[in-house]
This record gives structure tokens, C-alpha cells and sequence, in this order.
């Protein structure tokens, strides 16, 4: 059941993300984006991770997916508008992302030597709600507080960034 | 550790310096609490604990190079008052730097990777809105976004190296790491090695190296003049030292594998950033070539893996950032009065203002590697760290290319003391006169007692 339901949500994953390429309109490859992210929590439920799910549905498919959305409505993109890429650059770019795609792939088949050892030892609750709760207020502490910073950095910025300038008076 | 939290609450402050209108004494202030940090961190050297359950490690590396960090960030903010006083913004500005600092604080005292992702991504996503504070610049609005695209390209692939070496060994912790490496060398699986590869690629993206280099020029040049100054110092310094804590230290025993590239890495960056150094007509330009070209220097001494290595690297890039705050000091002037920083903008600096012409030359001198200045010790201490590990063709390559350095640092000497049309004065603060003399003595000072800085270390 649960390989049926790994192999159902692979497909659903790799077939959308390939539409998201392939489709012509801007915001079908969102649409098509989403469902990836779906198929992808799903997989993350699967592996006992419920929390990153959950969070995934909501910060991917929820907000990044509508700032997607607003973006193409705003810049309203049409193959007109679309700037022009020359081939070499097309054909530089198909082989690098292609080669880095080898080596990711080829490297993931070392990953059978984990099983015999202390790092793949992976308990069935680590990726719950609960057991994350708890390192995330313990060990993790001063990345959690720190990360304070950062969004703060963050904000900062797009306030300063947008705010309209004050017109010197003349 | 107190000198991070320090610097945290004077970005908290100066935030809140906004709503209780406190702007007047806000710059004194952060560079008096700065002060204070730096006192802190002193206090910290040679305890060498661990804090937050190993999250963050105070050794003397850490300390000397947070010290270096601070230190460097006083005399920026004493040379660019006028970026920030009568300056919309003013505390936004502030706290974004100081912020930025925090990120480079964290990113040299590390021991957890999460805190490096964390450090590194709270430096750079100041810094990718710092790089466009001129708002109503289109260059500035350009480089922030170069910069924003290819910094969260890079940031992806660390990332993706993280979790394929946390993967492989099962921590996040650097030392737990290495402990790791050390027990399972048969063993290690093929996607360990990709993922430091794939770290290697992220971080060489935040050092700027060639083939990874292509945002350097454009967002050097773009962004406001002093911004620059703070990325090719207190950034730099920060960027390397997480590069050498990473390579260095962490992935010591597996250095072997990614050392070919890193070869590679500072062939082509010795070669590329020196000669298109030399077809640069703007002299922050000119610049930006040049501190990518520092960064192969200092790699060069990185693999000849030298015991002193940490107490060399520390001198480098305690000159580097000495003289190249100087050159930024003077070229902001120079912008400031001229509007431009084109090598026609610096003709005539001489009879415009000698004390800024003497201190140009002192810096331009000490990046060429000219001795008795500092540049020159550096230089030297790491090809001779290089010969006694065998690199005797990269060395060669080194020599060769800091001679064409020779070349572009001179052409803008040449036109300083070459007549100008219009005699028109170039104006320096007292404060920034101060600090640029200070800059200056202390190139000429690192220059004739090397000894000093590098035994803090070793």
C-alpha cells in the first residue's frame, strides 16, 4: 500500500514539475508548481514528517505560490515581452544544469552504505511534531532566537526599500 | 560571545533610535557601543568555550577574526558619516549594517552549520539591500538585484550541500563532523563528497572566486561607494574565514578531494581578475578586480596548508582590509565632490589635496605588494608558505600576476600626480582626516612588524 502510494505520489511529483517547464502559460506552470508541492508533503507524511508537511503546504503552496501569482499578474509576462535568450546560452545552460543533474543522481546511489551505519539510524517519531517542539527549544535555541534577526534584517529592508523617499524641499 | 549580543542590541537600538527621535547622537553611540564589543570579545581570547550547547565556539581564531570584524567596522563608520547623518533612512541604514556584522560575527564563530546558513544569510540579505540604498540610482538598483539573484542562486546550492554531508554523517556539529570523517574514510558515501562540492560551490560564490565571480564587478561598481568599502572588507573577512573553518578545519582530513579544484579555482582567478583589472577605467571598478584577486592570493596560502596558515591569513587580511578602507575612504571623497570615480575623477588628486594623494598611494602601494608596506608581507608570507609546500607552479602564476597588478595600481598613481585643469580643492572631514592618517600608519605599521599580528595566532 504504502510503495503503491510512493510510487502514485513520484509520478504526480515528476509529471507536474515537467509541465511546469513545458506549459506555455506562466500561470499554469504555477498552478502546475502547486501541485508539485502537493505531491511532494505528501511524501514527507509518508517518511513520518507531519510537521514538515504541514508547513510546506503552507509557507510553499500557500504564500510563496500566491507571491508567484501576483508577480506574473503584475509584470503581466506574454511571449512578446519575453527577452530573447541566444542558443549558446540555452545550450551552456542545458548542459551544466544537465551535468549537475549526473552527479546529483549518481551520487544518491552511495546511499545503501547508510543503512549499516549509526547515521542512518533513524528513529520512526524524529520528524513529529512533538520531538521537533522539543529540539527546537533546547538544542536548536540559539538558531531559533537568532532567526529573529534575520526576519527582522528582512523586513527591515523592505520597508526601507519601499518606502517612498521624502522630496527634499526646494 | 557578549561581543555578538552587543552588536545585536545596537541594531535593536538603532531601530528604536527611529521612533524615539534619538537620530542626532546615533552614530557616536553605535561607534562607542562598538567600542564596548570589541572590549568584550578581548575578554573572551583564550577561553575557547562553546556556547548555546555548541552552537557558537570563542577560540582564538574566532576571537581574533570577530575582533578584526568589529575593529574594521569602527573606522568604516567613522569615514562615512555623510552615508548616513541628513540622510533619509539614517537608522535603517545603521541597523542594517550592524546587522550585517551580526551574520559575519556568526559566520566565523560557528560550530554548528545551521548557524553558518544562518549567518550567512542574515550578512547577505543586509547586504543585498544596502547594495541599492541609492534608490534613485539605476546602477545601485541593479546591482541589488544582481546581487539578491546569484546570492540566493549560491545560498541554494550550500544548502543543498548541507544537507547531503548532514546526510552522510548524521550532525550538523562541525567537530562531530569531523570526528565522523575521521572513523568512516573507507566508507564515506559517494553523496558526501557531492555535497561538499556543492558547499564548495555556495561558498566560493560568497568569496567571489573565478568561475563564480560574474556578480563581483557589477554589483562592486553599482552600489554606493562605501557599501563596497564594507563588502570588501568586513564581508570578505567574514566570507573567508567561514571558508577556511569549513575547508580548513571541519573537512580537513578529506581536504584532498576538492583540492584540485581549488587549484583550478586560483589559477583562473589569479589570471582573470588581474588581466580584466587592467582594461578598467573606473577606479572602484578597478577595485572590485582586485579584492577577487586578493581572494586567490589568500586560497593560494590556504592549500599550502602551513601550520602558521591561520596567523598568515589573519595578517592578510588584516592588510587587505586596512588599505583597501582607505582607498574606498578616499575614492567616496573623491565621488562626493566630483560625482564620478572614473580614473579621470583622481587626475590632479595631488594638487587638489596632498594628505589624501600621500594616503592614496600608501594603500595603492600595499595592494600592489610593494614593500615596506603591509601588502608586501602578506604576499610574501603566503608564496612562501606555497614554495615550502611544493605549489611551485602556482607560485609562479602568483608572481606573474602581481606584477600585472604592479601595472593597474600604478595607473591610477600616475594620474593623481599628473596636473589637473581645474584646481578646484578636495575637502576631507577633520574626523575622516584622523582616520585615513590612522589607516595609513597602521599599513605602514603592519608593513614593518608583521611579527606582531601573525604570532596572535600561531
Amino acid at each position: 500500500m504504502i510503495t503503491n502510494l510512493f510510487y502514485f505520489l513520484s509520478f504526480v511529483a515528476v509529471l507536474s514539475a515537467l509541465m511546469v517547464v513545458f506549459s506555455r502559460n506562466p500561470v499554469y506552470s504555477v498552478l502546475y508548481l502547486i501541485i508539485t508541492f502537493f505531491a511532494i508533503a505528501g511524501h514527507y507524511v509518508l517518511m513520518q514528517a507531519e510537521f514538515l508537511a504541514v508547513v510546506h503546504v503552507i509557507v510553499y503552496a500557500g504564500a510563496i505560490m500566491v507571491l508567484f501569482l501576483y508577480v506574473i499578474m503584475l509584470l503581466n509576462l506574454n511571449r512578446e515581452s519575453e527577452p530573447h535568450k541566444s542558443n549558446i546560452l540555452k545550450f551552456a545552460a542545458a548542459i551544466c544544469s544537465g551535468l549537475l543533474l549526473v552527479v546529483l543522481v549518481g551520487s544518491l546511489r552511495g546511499t545503501e552504505l547508510l543503512k549499516h551505519s549509526e547515521a542512518g539510524e533513524v528513529s520512526s517519531t524524529m520528524g513529529g511534531v512533538k520531538n521537533l517542539g522539543k529540539v527546537l527549544f533546547t538544542d536548536f535555541l540559539f538558531p531559533f532566537e537568532i532567526a529573529s534577526v534575520l526576519l527582522l534584517a528582512a523586513m527591515v529592508g523592505v520597508v526601507m526599500l519601499a518606502k517612498a523617499e521624502k522630496k527634499t524641499n526646494l | 560571545m557578549n561581543a555578538l549580543l552587543i552588536v545585536c542590541g545596537l541594531g535593536f537600538i538603532s531601530l528604536v533610535a527611529e521612533i524615539i527621535n534619538l537620530k542626532k547622537g546615533l552614530h557616536i553611540a553605535i561607534v562607542l557601543g562598538l567600542v564596548v564589543a570589541v572590549a568584550a570579545v578581548i575578554g573572551d581570547w583564550n577561553t575557547s568555550a562553546t556556547f548555546f550547547n555548541n552552537m557558537l565556539i570563542f577560540d582564538p581564531f574566532s576571537v581574533a577574526f570577530t575582533c578584526l570584524i568589529i575593529v574594521v567596522g569602527i573606522f568604516w563608520f567613522c569615514l562615512t558619516s555623510p552615508f548616513f547623518i541628513g540622510e533619509s533612512h539614517q537608522t535603517d541604514r545603521t541597523a542594517l549594517i550592524i546587522f550585517t556584522m551580526v551574520g559575519g560575527i556568526m559566520m566565523v564563530s560557528f560550530h554548528n552549520m545551521a548557524i553558518l546558513f544562518l549567518g550567512i544569510e542574515i550578512l547577505s540579505i543586509s547586504l543585498y539591500v544596502l547594495a541599492g540604498s541609492h534608490k534613485e540610482s539605476f546602477f545601485s538598483n541593479e546591482a541589488a538585484f544582481k546581487y539578491f539573484i546569484m546570492g540566493s542562486f549560491a545560498t541554494g546550492f550550500l544548502l543543498m550541500g548541507i544537507a547531503l554531508v548532514y546526510g552522510a554523517t548524521g550532525s550538523f556539529d562541525t567537530s562531530e563532523i569531523t570526528m565522523h570523517i575521521e572513523g568512516h574514510k573507507a566508507g564515506l558515501p559517494g553523496f558526501f563528497y557531492v555535497g561538499i562540492l556543492l558547499m564548495l560551490v555556495g561558498l566560493a560564490f560568497k568569496i567571489s572566486v573565478v568561475p563564480f565571480h560574474f556578480w563581483a564587478p557589477d554589483v562592486y561598481a553599482g552600489s554606493p561607494t562605501m557599501i563596497t568599502a564594507f563588502m570588501s572588507t568586513v564581508v570578505k573577512i567574514a566570507a573567508v574565514g567561514a571558508f577556511y573553518k569549513i575547508f580548513g578545519l571541519c573537512f580537513f582530513s578529506v581536504q584532498m578531494s576538492v583540492l584540485p579544484i581549488i587549484q583550478g579555482i586560483i589559477i583562473l582567478t589569479l589570471l582573470v581578475a588581474n588581466i580584466i583589472a587592467v582594461y578598467q577605467n573606473n577606479v572602484k571598478r578597478m577595485l572590485a578586480y582586485s579584492s577577487i584577486a586578493h581572494v586567490g592570493y589568500m586560497l593560494l596560502g590556504f592549500i599550502s596548508g602551513s601550520v602558521k596558515f591561520e596567523g598568515i591569513l589573519f595578517f592578510y587580511l588584516a592588510s587587505y582590509a586596512t588599505t583597501s578602507l582607505i582607498a574606498f575612504g578616499i575614492l567616496y571623497a573623491i565621488e562626493n565632490a566630483k560625482g564620478s570615480t572614473s580614473i579621470d575623477a583622481v587626475k590632479g588628486l595631488y594638487n587638489q589635496n596632498p594628505f589624501a594623494a600621500t594616503c592614496m598611494t600608501i594603500a595603492l602601494l600595499s595592494l600592489a605588494g610593494i614593500p615596506p608596506f603591509a601588502g608586501f608581507f602578506s604576499k610574501y608570507l603566503i608564496f612562501g608558505s606555497a614554495i615550502e609546500a611544493d605549489h611551485i607552479m602556482l607560485v609562479i602564476v602568483a608572481v606573474v600576476t602581481s606584477l600585472v597588478g604592479v601595472y593597474y595600481y600604478f595607473k591610477p598613481i600616475i594620474y593623481m600626480f599628473s596636473p589637473a585643469q581645474a584646481s578646484d580643492k578636495l575637502y576631507l572631514s577633520a574626523v575622516q582626516k584622523a582616520f585615513l592618517g590612522m589607516l595609513t600608519a597602521a599599513a605602514l605599521l603592519l608593513g614593518l612588524l608583521p611579527e606582531w599580528i601573525i604570532t596572535i595566532l600561531s
